[in-house]
């Protein structure tokens, strides 16, 4: 299973778009610059690891390139806007994890 | 036995340590167990404030507590809240867990106050104590004791 924490620690491939923001910011950065983005409930459990945030949670998706765009939030450095790659499966869990 | 758990934000509030402890073993007078939840530098603060573990007994990684619970881990919830990421994460431990909840806001701008407290008053039922401190935890910890007292009349304190 796909694991954000050990592939953000281990790869360099993955896009930080804003960092040590306030979560309603990354959420509108996410909604402005998605090609498609879908909504989940705070905790629901995308690549490896629950959502942190206020829902509706909105998670950026671009299947021609196989990324997504998520928030992340860590409690000493607030929110940032994270981009990577993931295999078409896992947006389709995350699809599937959607807000109808 | 009730369960309970304190969620503590960034350890650079200063009035977060002692309240914890306050808060602690105010619950633990109810006859909860209860649980701190924090980041590692927040419970080394705590520690050196308790070093016989008097006041805290079970402690436990935020980051791994939010991949733990479920719905009903716990019985009663108490999370501080002085920075936008605290919001975030105690919105989504009351989300998960789905229980009576307190969060005890405080911050020195009253601007930062008031937005903290509609983003937790339209995504959560928790009760909401504020106050605009900073180094000293006597506002906070008077509202926290009325607020209890409340939740205990209004017999929603389980």
């Amino acid at each position: 299973m796909f694991c954000l924490e050990t592939y953000l620690k281990e790869s360099d491939d993955y896009l930080i778009h804003m960092s040590r923001s306030g979560f309603k910011d990354c959420a509108e950065f996410i909604e402005k610059n998605s090609k498609e983005v879908i909504h989940v409930k705070a905790g629901t459990k995308i690549v490896g690891a629950r959502i942190i945030g206020i829902p509706p949670i909105p998670i950026g998706i671009d299947i021609e390139k196989s990324q997504i765009m998520i928030p992340y939030t860590k409690p000493c450095y607030g929110t940032a806007v994270v981009e990577v790659p993931v295999d078409l499966v896992e947006i389709k869990k995350i699809k599937d994890a959607a807000i109808p | 036995m009730k369960k309970a758990i304190i969620l503590l934000g960034c350890p650079e509030s200063p009035s977060q340590t002692p309240m914890a402890i306050y808060v602690t073993n105010e619950l633990k007078k109810k006859g909860y167990k209860v649980t701190v939840s924090s980041t590692p530098s927040a419970m080394k603060l705590l520690e050196v404030s308790d070093p016989e573990s008097f006041y805290i007994d079970e402690k436990m990684d935020i980051e791994s507590c939010l991949e733990s619970i479920q719905e009903g881990s716990f019985d009663l919830m108490v999370g501080f809240v002085h920075r936008d990421a605290a919001v975030s994460y105690f919105v989504t431990f009351e989300n998960i867990l789905n229980i009576p909840s307190i969060a005890l806001i405080s911050e020195r701008e009253l601007e930062v106050i008031e937005e903290f407290t509609k983003m937790i008053k339209e995504s959560t039922n928790a009760e909401i104590v504020s106050a605009r401190a900073y180094h000293n935890p006597t506002p906070l910890r008077v509202k926290f004791d009325k607020a209890l007292k409340n939740m205990e009349k209004k017999n929603v304190l389980p």
